[in-house]
């Protein structure tokens, strides 16, 4: 592993990223996460009862997770710019490894609540949801908290 | 007094030590900043997408407005409150740092324009003009541009 991450952070884009480019490609990755993590809280808040209660739950969540995924699509690709220019710190940094478990987790919360609560989503998706699906939505909005806040420690403890 | 000088005071100041010698502190700040960011781009996202005729269309302008603008409201004030706090933490990374006025600058123009949406929405009927598209794209740019600025202040000196 430690020497497919020396070749990756010796490539000519990974040391481009590293010597230049690293402010706006970091810039972009926070820009994108915004909109990935705003975008879900809007979603996860209605999820749980809290926020646009008279909209239902598949018309929202049919017209915001498109910006979701695209957003998210991006952060990946920045993120993963980010990660190349410091391959072997990153990998090592306890922050990013969390970050990622969260990530992770938040991956598997959205999957389960696809596969498994969303199925009776016509008896609720203009009322109240159940239990489950508002633990779902406050899940969700703890884990994405936990991501900025993780991904926001990488930069106190990289090496 | 000059803006060094100024730096020097507020960097001695007890808020500032503590904020630079508790563990985690600045990054917890930061991290809340970014949570109020993130929502409040959203929450933008979405009335600028009404604006120009798109996103949520089910919901008239001026009821998403009455229940999207307070939450803005909300959010700047916690961003301001959090940024205030970074500023006191690290006064010699931001009050000379050219990126910090260019944030503060589309910061005056975000807010400006958020009033002028929020007028907008209660007197204007529902319909998608050619202003109300540049209208709302001007304003997604100026929320844009004031994260990838935010982020710059960490690299301009």
């Amino acid at each position: 592993m430690a020497d497919v991450l020396q070749w990756l952070q010796g490539t000519r884009l990974a040391v481009a990223i590293a010597e230049r480019w690293f402010p706006l490609v970091e810039a972009l990755h926070v820009l994108t996460m915004a909109c990935v993590a705003g975008t879900i809280f809007i979603v996860d808040t209605r999820l749980i009862g809290l926020t646009s209660r008279q909209l239902g739950f598949t018309y929202l969540s049919d017209r915001l997770l498109p910006w979701t995924w695209g957003a998210f699509a991006c952060s990946v690709v920045t993120g993963t710019l980010m990660f190349m220019s410091n391959a072997t710190g990153n990998y090592d940094n306890a922050a990013f490894r969390v970050k990622m478990l969260l990530l992770l987790l938040a991956g598997l919360n959205m999957l389960y609540f696809q596969k498994v609560t969303f199925r009776g989503v016509s008896r609720w998706d203009l009322g109240r949801p159940p239990v489950p699906a508002r633990l779902a939505g406050g899940a969700s909005i703890c884990l994405w908290c936990g991501v900025i806040g993780f991904g926001r420690w990488i930069g106190f403890t990289n090496n | 007094m000059t803006l060094r000088a100024f730096s020097n005071w507020l960097s001695a100041t007890p808020l500032s030590q503590l904020l630079q010698d508790t563990h985690g502190a600045i990054a917890g700040v930061q991290m809340i900043h970014i949570v109020c960011l993130a929502t409040l781009f959203a929450l933008a996202l979405n009335l600028s997408l009404r604006l120009a005729g798109r996103g949520l269309v089910i919901e008239p302008l001026a009821g998403m407005a009455a229940r999207f603008i307070p939450g803005i409201w909300i959010c700047l004030g916690v961003l301001l409150l959090t940024g205030s706090l970074l500023i006191i933490a690290e006064p010699h990374r931001t009050i000379s740092n050219p990126a910090f006025y260019a944030k503060m600058v589309l910061l005056v123009i975000a807010i400006a324009l958020t009033l002028g949406l929020a007028a907008l929405a209660r007197r204007q009927p529902d319909k998608t003009t050619r202003l109300r598209v540049a209208v709302a794209a001007v304003y997604m740019l100026t929320w844009i541009g004031i994260i990838i600025a935010g982020r710059f202040i960490a690299y301009l000196i």
